[in-house]
């Protein structure tokens, strides 16, 4: 049949052989296909905190309640979960801090009452930064799919992988010609009219959409683990406190999680993340301990050695003078299997909306993690584009066009280039070991400490909800 | 005026080359496999000049080992006046043929193991002869060729403006080792070496610099012109 049809076609068009031979072959495919493709209001690709926090605003809201909405996820939801009464003896090496914006985001749409408490640990002092909540990611997640099923009305597709993104076709009954299609491991295909990719820095939304997403590697990698520590905190347990040094390598954070348990991060040239993560236990401990201890000369020192830090590490704190009240309390443990590591880079996307797509948290922008503040720019997005998509439905506007989607792009792309700089910038500050900058730093430490105009900035992005 | 003047001392260079004798050598001033470069001197210069070079380490770069070179190829003492710039013209002649043998002598050793590096100097009194101010723009243009040379050996195949500044830099770094060079009185020239690794590792650390540097550029221009189209700015 299909070569009748081209012979068809070049004796109508004769002068344009090629563009109707490429119609044709579509109509083909189209005709041959199973099923036309479902359509969908929304489309969310990913379901990380940013896709979740999205999908259950828009189900949380009056307006936006009576949009048909799909998830999809390449690894199961469910097997993810957070089981119900885990033990609070271990926590995941993949923890955030939420601010209190992203906190009463989530309260707003209904999730936060959701969440493990136990697990959740409110610090009050952080030095150079503010207050926050340090949350394992999965209790995040959790949290939010319990008060999604809460809800109901969305179409999960999960585990299912995207096979390809591609832009529908024109029926006599149906144009979809500028309508993203997605098609499914499973065979299924949806229609959207808005595909919003929350799937990660290496986004196929974001590379269907077209939009280049710029930056830098930092050649640096942050090395993360579950830790114990001798004890609750110098503040006791209703009073925690993190704590970040900055080596010219990159900082050095430990977070406090409920109980005795914190989560380190430590950013670090990738030379040294191999060397961290190769030490044994006892001697990984002693170098975290050093870490917060001891000069940066010794750390350059322990970093060659192919093990012994542990006596290495007790004879030199001997000859370090220490203010044992302004570090943490020393590490006695850490959990195994959880001391991973994941290069740092800067990435931020040209725009975040398209035609008929709009990217949010890491698949519209990647952040240095020294002020922790990833996971909290992600539920800001999420939270900008829901009220965006309420404020097109009150207007009776196509929720997927550039128009209606421009306020989203414009009320949160300055706000997050502004915090992708400010890191960026403190990135650099203190990655310089010779020259005049040294001395400009010592000036940036104090003016951080003494509530200058950065601390004022953290505080403002942390409390504001900006 | 001085457009003016630019373009007539061009043109003027220009016919010089113009007019130069068809017996002038005919010279390729790129590195290409299509096309071998003729030999550098003509032949009854280079039969002087290569047989003066044998006395070098005995008499130095003078005049007396021009002229025992012009007895050992059978040519008469007054025959060095071929050669109007006299000693300049055997030293110019030993670094154009150490030059030339470079590209037979240098070898990349495997990964591991430390490069048998191939000192190519001419002492105080030569740098102090081609440091006379009439011989500046030749000097220059010879150390320009070799450093040509030295970026073509070690596989270099830009062609973007770096084809210029990597020349520029291992020019500069070339002749400030030779002139420490020139100071050092240890051992196999082992602070030289240790000067040229330190000259190497600063232009090393702020290639990077630069590098890195352009990359932030790069970001921190493309993002405020975000900002201002995210703020409805058509641009």
């Amino acid at each position: 049949m299909p070569p009748r049809l081209r012979l068809i076609a070049l004796r109508q068009f004769p002068t344009r052989p090629a563009l109707q031979f490429r119609i044709q072959l579509q109509r083909r495919f189209t005709s041959s296909s199973a099923a036309p493709p479902e359509i969908y209001d929304v489309a969310c690709v990913g379901g990380g905190p940013a896709g979740l926090s999205l999908l259950t605003g828009l189900r949380n809201s009056k307006i936006t309640s009576g949009l048909k909405v799909a998830l999809i996820e390449g690894q199961d939801l469910h097997k993810n979960r957070l089981p119900k009464h885990a033990s609070l003896d271990g926590f995941s090496n993949r923890c955030s801090s939420l601010t209190p914006a992203s906190v009463k985001n989530l309260e707003e749409i209904g999730a936060w009452s959701h969440a493990s408490r136990p697990r959740i640990q409110p610090y009050q002092e952080m030095q150079p930064t503010t207050i926050a909540y340090m949350i394992e990611n999965t209790n995040i997640t959790t949290t939010l799919l319990s008060r999604l099923s809460e809800l109901g009305g969305v179409d999960i597709f999960s585990p299912q992988k995207v096979d390809s993104i591609s832009l529908g076709t024109e029926t006599p009954s149906l144009d979809l010609s500028s309508w993203p299609i997605i098609a499914l491991s499973s065979g299924k295909t949806l229609a959207a009219r808005l595909l919003v990719g929350a799937d990660g820095a290496n986004s196929p939304v974001r590379t269907f959409a077209g939009i280049p997403s710029r930056g830098f590697d930092y050649n640096r990698h942050g090395v993360v683990a579950s830790l114990k520590l001798s004890g609750p905190g110098w503040g006791g347990p209703d009073h925690k406190i993190a704590y970040q040094r900055f080596l010219p390598t990159g900082p050095i954070a430990m977070l406090p999680l409920p109980g005795n348990s914190a989560s380190l991060v430590w950013s670090t040239t990738p030379e040294r993340a191999a060397v961290l993560k190769s030490l044994p236990e006892h001697d990984f401990v002693a170098m975290v301990n050093a870490g917060f201890r001891l000069s940066v000369t010794d750390l350059e020192h322990l970093h060659t050695m192919p093990s012994g830090q542990v006596e290495e590490v007790a004879w030199r704190e001997k000859a370090t003078p220490i203010d044992a009240r302004s570090i943490p309390q020393p590490v006695t443990a850490v959990q195994s299997g959880t001391v991973a590591s994941f290069p740092l880079k800067l990435r931020h996307a040209d725009t975040y909306t398209g035609e008929r797509v709009a990217l949010v948290g890491d698949a519209a922008h990647t952040i240095h993690p020294l002020a922790g503040q990833g996971l909290n720019q992600g539920q800001g997005d999420a939270a900008a584009l829901v009220s965006t998509i309420e404020q097109a439905v009150l207007t009776g506007q196509d929720i997927g066009s550039v128009l209606a989607l421009e306020g989203y792009n414009s009320e949160r792309y300055a706000a997050n280039n502004a915090m992708l700089g400010v890191c960026d910038k403190l990135h650099r500050l203190y990655s310089v070991e010779s020259g005049p900058v040294v001395g400009l730093r010592s000036w940036g430490l104090k003016a951080v400490d003494a509530m200058g105009p950065l601390k004022g900035f953290f505080m403002s992005r942390a409390a504001g909800g900006a | 005026m001085a457009p003016a003047r630019l373009s007539k001392s061009l043109l003027g260079s220009f016919r010089a080359t113009s007019l130069r004798p068809a017996t002038a050598r005919q010279q390729c001033c790129y590195h290409s496999y299509e096309y071998t470069q003729p030999p550098p001197f003509p032949p009854a210069e280079s039969a002087i000049l290569s047989a003066a070079i044998s006395h070098v380490p005995s008499y130095g770069f003078t005049s007396n080992a021009l002229k025992l070179g012009a007895r050992d190829a059978g040519y008469l003492d007054v025959s060095t006046n071929l050669l109007p710039r006299g000693v300049f013209d055997l030293i110019n002649y030993h670094l154009v043929t150490q030059r030339l043998a470079l590209k037979d002598s240098v070898q990349f050793p495997p990964q591991d193991q430390p490069g048998t590096g191939k000192k190519l100097g001419v002492g105080a009194k030569a740098l102090a002869i081609m440091a006379q101010p009439s011989y500046v723009p030749t000097s220059v243009a010879e150390l320009a060729r070799l450093a040509d040379e030295i970026w073509f050996l070690a596989g270099d195949a830009s062609v973007d403006t770096s084809w210029y500044t990597k020349r520029a830099s291992l020019s500069a770094i070339y002749s400030a080792t030779e002139v420490f060079m020139t100071q050092d009185r240890s051992k196999n020239f082992a602070e030289t070496e240790q000067f040229l690794d330190a000259r190497l590792e600063d232009v090393m650390k702020v290639g990077g610099f630069l590098g890195a540097f352009g990359e932030w550029m790069n970001y921190t221009g493309h993002s405020a012109v975000n900002v201002l189209r995210s703020k409805g700015v058509r641009i």
